[in-house]
């Protein structure tokens, strides 16, 4: 039983020794042969999830929990997507279920991970909460939660608690070492896929694409100034069936404009799969509309 | 032990610690092309060059070469040139810290949204061209338009993308990004 104080030095401490205490049995370190230690959050009883741009090529590893006891795991399912791997454990541990947390910006945020053998903790606030964004690998991810914190890449994808001890979500190294959380909620959309499938498929034309302006002449006819040029259509692939070409810009999906990559991402998600859209595209100075049915994008 | 302090000779006595003689010869190679002085590990060496195997206490500040550890002053990947290796010496030597970038560090990263530069369908054709290394003329003929919209394409380019020279501007035209979906 901690001495009543009035410093609230010594109290912050306590409260935040004691949002560890609770959360501690989440922190797990998982070894694969060829990398070192890394860190993981326990999710379910028989599931770790952690980073996967921290984990390429891995398929058998050793799960060490806070506790100091240890389990084999195996990789069931990846989505760099999303960034995130799940493990599937060989046994069951309890995990102590936290409630979720709610991203406030300038709230104060633990990074947990899975340091020299045990747990670590750094300490910050959330710097923003942003809308829904997508990653370069076409996954949807809730929120944009970036912290102040400074993370190694041992310690990413350990769990991030809020001042109430509630999970925001798991952590990931960003561009220029920036902390992202990816929310509690994006992890339990991609778990089940993971799990049953090993990954999550999402909407696919087989198209590289680069922004580009709309030419003057049709701005009027498109309605907005950029576009998405056809840099190379994948053989076999959606786009090559619906015969569009390299050169070819596209303007619009299923009635909404493209001016980004982002904006086209928007429409590729798990849900598209196997619909029918319509595309607006610019071919040869001339504004086309061509019927396109999303397909599967495929595996690495 | 000669410290910082006492400055950083042009030409480095380094020792060389390995865990078999092929690598022990390898890098003794590197260190000779580098310039510097094969000493023994005993002979109070200025900097040490290593697999990262050997179990041997460092007599120096070291460079590992194809190890990633904590230990070490410098890492290096296994094919790291001599120049690294030289360039890694000559900074442990001096007391600073030494990491190679990793080819693929690139973090998890949001879908580009609407980039700052956007070029025109006509400016990519021309930036292409540049990066062939055709001339003005060439590129007008390959593109069926005339050396003068050729020139004013490429004057276009320059102003977008605050370049002064053909090469910079293929260098940060090319940098636009692509996507795959």
């Amino acid at each position: 039983m901690p001495e009543a104080t009035e410093n609230p030095l010594v109290n912050l401490s306590d409260a935040l020794a004691e949002r560890l205490r609770v959360a501690r049995p989440l922190v797990a370190g998982i070894a694969a042969p060829g990398h070192r230690t890394r860190s993981g959050t326990l999710w379910r009883k028989d599931v770790v999830v952690a980073s996967e741009q921290r984990f390429p090529d891995v398929g058998d590893a050793k799960v060490t929990l806070s506790d100091g006891s240890a389990l084999a795991a195996r990789v069931a399912g990846r989505d760099s997507g999303t960034n995130i791997v799940a493990l599937h454990l060989d046994g069951n541990v309890d995990p102590a279920p936290l409630p979720a947390g709610e991203p406030r910006p300038a709230g104060l945020a633990l990074a947990l991970g899975f340091d020299d053998g045990g747990v670590s903790v750094r300490l910050g606030v959330v710097h923003s909460v942003g809308p829904a964004w997508h990653s370069r690998a076409g996954g949807r991810i809730d929120r944009r939660i970036t912290l102040d914190i400074r993370l190694t890449p041992k310690e990413e994808g350990g769990p991030v608690l809020g001042p109430a001890g509630g999970l925001l979500g798991i952590s990931t190294l960003g561009p220029r070492g920036r902390v992202l959380v990816i929310p509690a909620s994006t992890v339990e959309a991609v778990l089940e896929p993971l799990l049953a499938k090993g990954r999550v498929e999402r909407g696919w034309l087989g198209l590289a694409l680069q922004p580009v302006l709309v030419p003057e002449a049709l701005e009027g006819a498109v309605g907005h100034s950029r576009g998405l040029m056809i840099i190379n259509v994948s053989k076999d692939g959606p786009a090559a069936r619906a015969s569009l070409h390299a050169g070819d810009i596209l303007v619009t999906i299923a009635g909404d404009s493209i001016t980004s990559p982002a904006a086209l991402a928007q429409h590729l998600g798990p849900e598209a799969v196997g619909k029918r859209v319509e595309l607006g595209l610019i071919r040869a100075d001339e504004p086309l509309s061509i019927g396109v049915t999303i397909g599967v994008q495929p595996s690495r | 032990m000669s410290g910082p302090a006492a400055g950083i000779p042009h030409r480095l006595r380094v020792a060389v610690l390995a865990s078999d003689a092929v690598m022990q010869s390898r890098l003794a190679a590197l260190v000779t092309e580098c310039g510097h002085q094969l000493v023994e590990a005993a002979a109070s060496p200025d900097a040490v060059l290593t697999d990262g195997s050997a179990d041997a206490i460092l007599p120096a500040a070291a460079v590992a070469v194809g190890a990633v550890a904590e230990e070490f002053d410098g890492w290096l990947p296994l094919d790291a040139s001599s120049a690294q290796v030289d360039a890694a010496l000559r900074a442990v030597a001096a007391g600073l810290n030494v990491r190679a970038t990793p080819p693929r560090a690139r973090n998890f990263d949001a879908m580009p949204e609407e980039p700052p530069v956007v070029l025109t369908p006509r400016e990519i054709e021309v930036l292409a061209a540049l990066g062939n290394g055709l001339t003005n003329k060439e590129t007008a003929r390959l593109l069926g338009i005339s050396p003068h919209t050729v020139k004013f394409h490429i004057e276009s380019l320059f102003r977008k993308l605050g370049a002064s020279s053909r090469a910079a501007a293929v260098a940060r035209g090319m940098r636009q990004q692509i996507v795959e979906l």
